[in-house]
């Protein structure tokens, strides 16, 4: 029975996320912020929620930038506090979570390297969560296997570019397949890991990543379309965790256009849905808002199990999808482009 | 001045504020802090209310000079306190500040900035003098390195394969290197990147630097370390160079010959002197311009936040029709009208407004808030009573009580002149050096914690030496101050022999008693406790049952006040002879106990508490003694009465409403019913439990007792033990340890324990019976209140 002694472990940091959870802004916030007519309004009422005086030390004029770092940089302080305090298997649960931030700054740095951007430049737009030791110098190579050799051997996520070590010269395709590889076996191995830990965990995480890694086949699927990534290249990408596995992603390996994704999709009653409400239309929403919805939704349905690591999981997720709400909403007010300001994510 | 006893009469005002006076008239009802303003606009988000370009403005100010703060932090200069409290500056006077504070913080950037450019090329020059310093030896040893592998005395057969190759060549081995610094923490990923990305081809070395040289930016101590890389060729050169980059290592040239590299070394020497002077001259500047800023940065806090609080409050105000005058809703007190009423003048005064601002009353049906009206000593036991729940408006406040019966419950059981006084004297320091403490502002929650209940605490020391002067216990002695009063038998011989000495009061009393408290014979006696134990006992139930009689009594002049006649004849009249007919009658016979049964009369005395079991079962065996002829008969007449207290505190109240409500007004019988017998159930079972409850007067009193007396033959008397020249030594030892133990767990311990307990007998056991505690506080608007909390309230 791990629920008996959970209590004893994670007691503690459980209450702290739940009550971090407290503080995501609720819709009557969103209400309040989309009246906002500059950014100073925004900060304004934001300095009346949890987020307090985030930005009192900034001087004016106040831009989206600054407060997109604020706010990552309060979550990165808050995820920081959790991990310090943590212990087995949670500690081990929280690295997981940073893996795919290390993931997205491993390819933001190989591709602004080949586009002859500076480092330091580069450093500064890394997420603060993925970031190691040997990151900044990742420019020395320029091939995968230098890649693995130089760079990533230290790090925890050798295992998973064990895959993608080839000869060949580092380019936007390569880097594309070396993300997907990477997030594909990153995805199977956490998903593995949560379903050893059983119990609550298993049954809230195994969801949670299923989802995670079906609607990265769809996207992957879609995003294909029109280049030269062959048939065969595109399923070795797909993450085989999800719920698509093994039949709808055999089918989706075959598509061709939009309309055969769907198809795919109509098999499947939580992904017929999404693909149904999604439009291109001015006024419908869009795939990825769609599936942003889902996410939300199954974040907000892990807070109601209690006794497992799905909440931190779930926590960080929501805090995202909230800076994604805020930015989106600080850069319609700083453009006056009000027309799509409503376009935000509702939470709670 | 209103009393203690009931909170201040409080009433709802409008107020009419003509637009140009509004901010003058606010900032003198902030200095007064005797109103409570309402928020009108309460569907308002805050960046839509009138003045929040202002509130803006105040932000920006505080922003620049926290910024301010922090830097004349960063350099230690103390900050002048003069404790003076300007007034709120004319709104126009805000631009000068603003301009003011543009001026200074544009000032200290730019001082920031050439500073850090400094204090870089600073930084680069001395990272460059330690290169060329260390490298030398590097270069040395490569020498020596390098001749030893061209040595003709080597033995051709020990070089390899290809080592006779590059020989034969006879290419000379040509290095190249690049020398820098990096941070100490790094240097073993460095390594490894190094060796990894270059397979092995390249030779680093490296040397701490054993100074910790000053980050320029963020002005930490960073530890850091010397090295060069030798490699061979070009591609392998800016391969190195992309890693130095990728960990933040700076490269810097060295020249490879030993000449040059000297010469360049005495350059770098001077250069470093050269700005050394300079970085003195700016640091020097910018220490000029803090001290001018410090002087000033307590008074511009306080001016900004006043101007805040003022547009904050302005915010709450209703704009009228015409828009040239502003309305707002308060509580106020109703003492105090005529101290608004004149700040308010002095207020559109100040304006220079000609059109006076206009205070009107107003009926309200809602409740107004709590304020009770409190001196430094009344305050700490307000705060008791607040802490469990603020006074509903205008009902009986305990605080005026407990300012006695907290104390005194408290030292019943912590019952010890030497523990008292300890107390005692310590808050007597406290309160004695009030004005010099406070000042210090000490941010210790435990000290405040203390701090804020000196007055608490200096009263339950006094109130302990005096209940330890009853109990005759100093450090668990006895003091002989009226000469014991039994009989000669006992002299200090006798007693000295006697080891178990069981005092019989019978026969060794010599008729006059001690004059005030426990006879002292009792501490050399065995049975001591038995004795003690059955005087505290019966204390505690007398004690108790006469709190919560008095408790009963004020919730009859709450009735009374708040004109409930009906709570009077259903309430609180089955109350009183409920509990006076289970437990007044008990404590009667403890009295007539103590007053009509002598020392020889002791054996056949009856036991009152066989006597009070009987009573409840109606059992009167035939040997059982009695106290009074006809007991039996008048203790069951006593028990039928408090039982048919019972259905009449349950269902008169009620039936009685429901009569009232005949003609039809919605009245929801369940609902009243169940209330009631919640209350009723309270109650008659709070009573039983209750004087139960009070039994931990003796109990706590019983433990701290035998806690300081184990302390006394377990430690003290130790010291007493030996012998000789050493024993003075192990006196000190020992008395030290005693001390020690006994202010810990004896005063701080056992105080805290009791204190807790002190408390809940009134929280629960006092209050109940008469207290609501619904009510809200009275928040009003205060600078004096905003300032001490730093504003950080929005």
């Amino acid at each position: 029975m791990p629920e008996l002694s959970f209590n004893i472990d994670h007691g503690y940091l459980e209450g702290l996320v739940r009550g971090f959870k407290c503080g995501v802004l609720k819709q009557a916030d969103y209400l309040n912020l989309v009246q906002c007519e500059t950014l100073e309004d925004l900060k304004l009422h934001l300095q009346s929620t949890d987020y307090g005086n985030f930005l009192a030390n900034e001087p004016s004029p106040l831009t989206v930038s600054v407060i997109d770092d604020k706010m990552r940089e309060k979550l990165v302080v808050e995820f920081q506090h959790l991990r310090n305090h943590c212990l087995e298997p949670l500690a081990t649960f929280l690295d997981y979570i940073t893996y795919s931030y290390m993931i997205d700054n491993i390819i933001l740095l190989i591709t602004g390297t080949l586009h002859q951007r500076p480092i330091n430049e580069l450093i500064s737009k890394c997420h603060p969560l993925g970031s190691f030791e040997q990151m900044e110098a990742i420019h020395i190579a320029s091939t995968p296997a230098e890649l693995y050799n130089a760079v990533l051997v230290d790090t925890p996520l050798a295992p998973y570019f064990i895959d993608c070590i080839s000869e060949q010269d580092l380019d936007e395709m390569n880097i594309e397949i070396i993300r997907n590889t990477l997030y594909k076996a990153y995805l199977e191995d956490f998903y593995n890991f949560c379903k050893n830990l059983g119990g609550a965990t298993a049954e809230v995480m195994c969801e949670a990543l299923a989802f995670e890694a079906d609607r990265r086949a769809f996207i992957i699927t879609i995003n294909s379309f029109g280049t030269e990534l062959s048939k065969e290249d595109r399923e070795k990408l797909y993450p085989r965790c999800g719920n698509l596995y093994p039949d709808g992603l055999s089918k989706l390996s075959q598509a061709e256009d939009y309309d055969q994704v769907r198809q795919v999709a109509e098999y499947y009653a939580s992904y017929r849905e999404l693909f149904e409400g999604a439009g291109t239309n001015p006024g419908d929403k869009t795939l990825e808002d769609k599936f942003f919805e889902h996410e939300v939704k199954l974040m907000k349905q892990s807070f109601m199990h209690q006794f497992q690591f799905g909440v931190f999981y779930s926590y960080v997720k929501l805090k995202e999808q909230e800076c994604r709400n805020i930015i989106w909403i600080g850069e319609c007010v700083a453009q006056r482009h009000r027309a799509k300001i409503d376009s935000y994510i509702p939470i709670f | 001045m209103g009393s203690l006893l009931r909170s201040e009469e409080m009433t709802l005002c409008q107020l009419f504020l003509q637009s140009e006076a509004a901010y003058t008239c606010v900032s003198e009802l902030g200095e007064l802090g005797l109103v409570q303003f309402r928020d009108l606009n309460p569907d308002f988000n805050a960046f839509q209310r009138k003045f929040v370009n202002e509130i803006r403005r105040c932000e920006e100010m505080e922003r620049k000079l926290r910024f301010l703060e922090k830097e004349i932090k960063k350099d230690g200069i103390p900050m002048l306190d003069t404790g003076d409290n300007p007034d709120a500056p004319a709104p126009r006077e805000m631009i000068d500040l603003e301009a003011t504070f543009e001026k200074l913080e544009n000032e200290m950037k730019e001082v920031n900035s050439n500073s850090e450019a400094l204090k870089k090329n600073y930084l680069e020059l001395t990272e460059l003098k330690h290169i060329l310093r260390k490298t030398q030896t590097f270069f040395d040893e490569a020498e020596f390195q390098h001749q030893a592998m061209h040595d003709p005395y080597l033995g051709e057969e020990t070089m390899g394969l290809l080592g006779e190759e590059s020989q034969r060549s006879g290419q000379p081995l040509r290095l190249g290197f690049v020398a820098g610094v990096i941070g100490r923490e790094k240097i073993p990923a460095f390594e490894r990147m190094l060796w990894r990305a270059c397979r092995g081809n390249v030779f680093l070395r490296q040397a701490e630097i054993d100074k910790a040289m000053e980050d320029p930016v963020t002005g930490d101590q960073v530890l850091k370390s010397v090295f060069i890389i030798f490699f061979q060729g070009d591609q392998l050169k800016s391969r190195v160079k992309k890693i130095c980059e990728g960990f933040r290592a700076t490269l810097y040239p060295c020249p490879e010959t030993q000449s040059e590299r000297r010469e360049m070394s005495i350059g770098v020497m001077t250069r470093i002197e050269d700005l050394n002077t300079v970085l003195g001259q700016t640091g020097d500047h910018r220490h000029r311009v803090l001290v001018a800023a410090a002087k000033n940065i307590k008074v511009w806090f306080i001016k900004v936040r006043k101007i805040k609080a003022i547009y904050h409050t302005l915010n709450m105000f209703n704009l009228d029709v015409t828009q040239k005058c502003l309305i707002a809703e308060c509580w106020c007190p109703f003492a105090d009208l005529d101290r608004i009423q004149q700040a308010l003048q002095r207020g559109t005064e100040r304006s220079g407004s000609s059109v006076p601002s206009i205070l009107n009353r107003m009926s309200t049906k809602q409740e107004p808030p709590t304020y009770n009206r409190n001196n430094k000593l009344t305050q700490g036991f307000q705060n008791l009573v607040d802490a469990y729940g603020v006074a509903s408006y205008r009902e009986i406040n305990p605080a005026p009580f407990t300012i006695i019966s907290f104390p005194f419950l408290f030292a019943v059981m912590f019952g010890d002149m030497g523990h008292g006084l300890i107390m005692f004297l310590f808050a007597l320091w406290m309160v004695i050096r009030e004005k010099q403490l406070q000042a210090k502002k000490i941010d210790n929650e435990i000290w405040s914690t203390f701090f804020g209940g000196r007055y608490i605490i200096l009263l339950m020391g006094a109130f302990s030496m005096y209940t330890g002067f009853i109990y005759n216990d100093v450090f668990s002695k006895s003091l002989n101050l009226f000469g014991c009063q039994c009989d000669k038998d006992y002299t200090p011989a006798s007693l000295d022999n006697n080891q178990h000495l069981q005092l019989n009061p019978n026969g060794s009393y010599t008729g006059t008693p001690y004059a005030i408290g426990l006879d002292p014979i009792w501490s050399v006696a065995l049975n001591k406790i038995a004795f003690t134990n059955s005087l505290k006992m019966k204390t505690s139930i007398i004690l108790g049952v006469s709190q919560m009689m008095f408790g009963v009594a004020l919730s009859f002049l709450n009735h009374r006040y708040f004109q409930r006649p009906m709570n009077i004849i259903c309430e609180f009249i089955p109350q009183v002879i409920f509990l006076f007919c289970m437990f007044g009658y008990l404590c009667i016979l403890i009295f007539h106990k103590w007053t009509h049964y002598t020392s020889d009369m002791a054996g056949n005395a009856p036991s009152l508490l066989i006597g009070a079991i009987n009573m409840f079962l109606f059992n009167y065996p035939k040997h059982s003694k009695l106290i009074y002829s006809g007991q039996p008969g008048f203790q069951g007449f006593l028990v039928v009465i408090a039982v048919l207290c019972v259905p009449w505190m349950l269902l008169v109240k009620p039936f009685l409403l429901r009569y009232q409500a005949r003609y039809g007004q919605p009245f929801d019988f369940a609902d009243v019913m169940i209330n009631q017998g919640i209350h009723t159930i309270e109650y008659c079972l709070g009573c039983i439990s209750h004087t139960a409850s009070y039994l931990r007067l003796w109990a706590l009193s019983l433990a701290h007792a035998q806690l300081s007396e184990v302390l006394w033959t377990m430690v003290m008397r130790l010291g007493f033990m030996f012998d000789g020249f050493i024993a003075p030594f192990m006196l000190v030892i020992v008395f030290f340890f005693w001390a020690g133990a006994t202010v810990i767990i004896l005063v701080v311990m056992e105080g805290l324990s009791a204190f807790l307990h002190a408390l809940r007998l009134h929280w629960v056991e006092f209050q109940s019976k008469f207290y609501k505690g619904e009510g809200y506080m009275f928040q009003p608007f205060s600078y004096e209140h905003i300032l001490d909390h730093g504003g950080e309230e929005n």
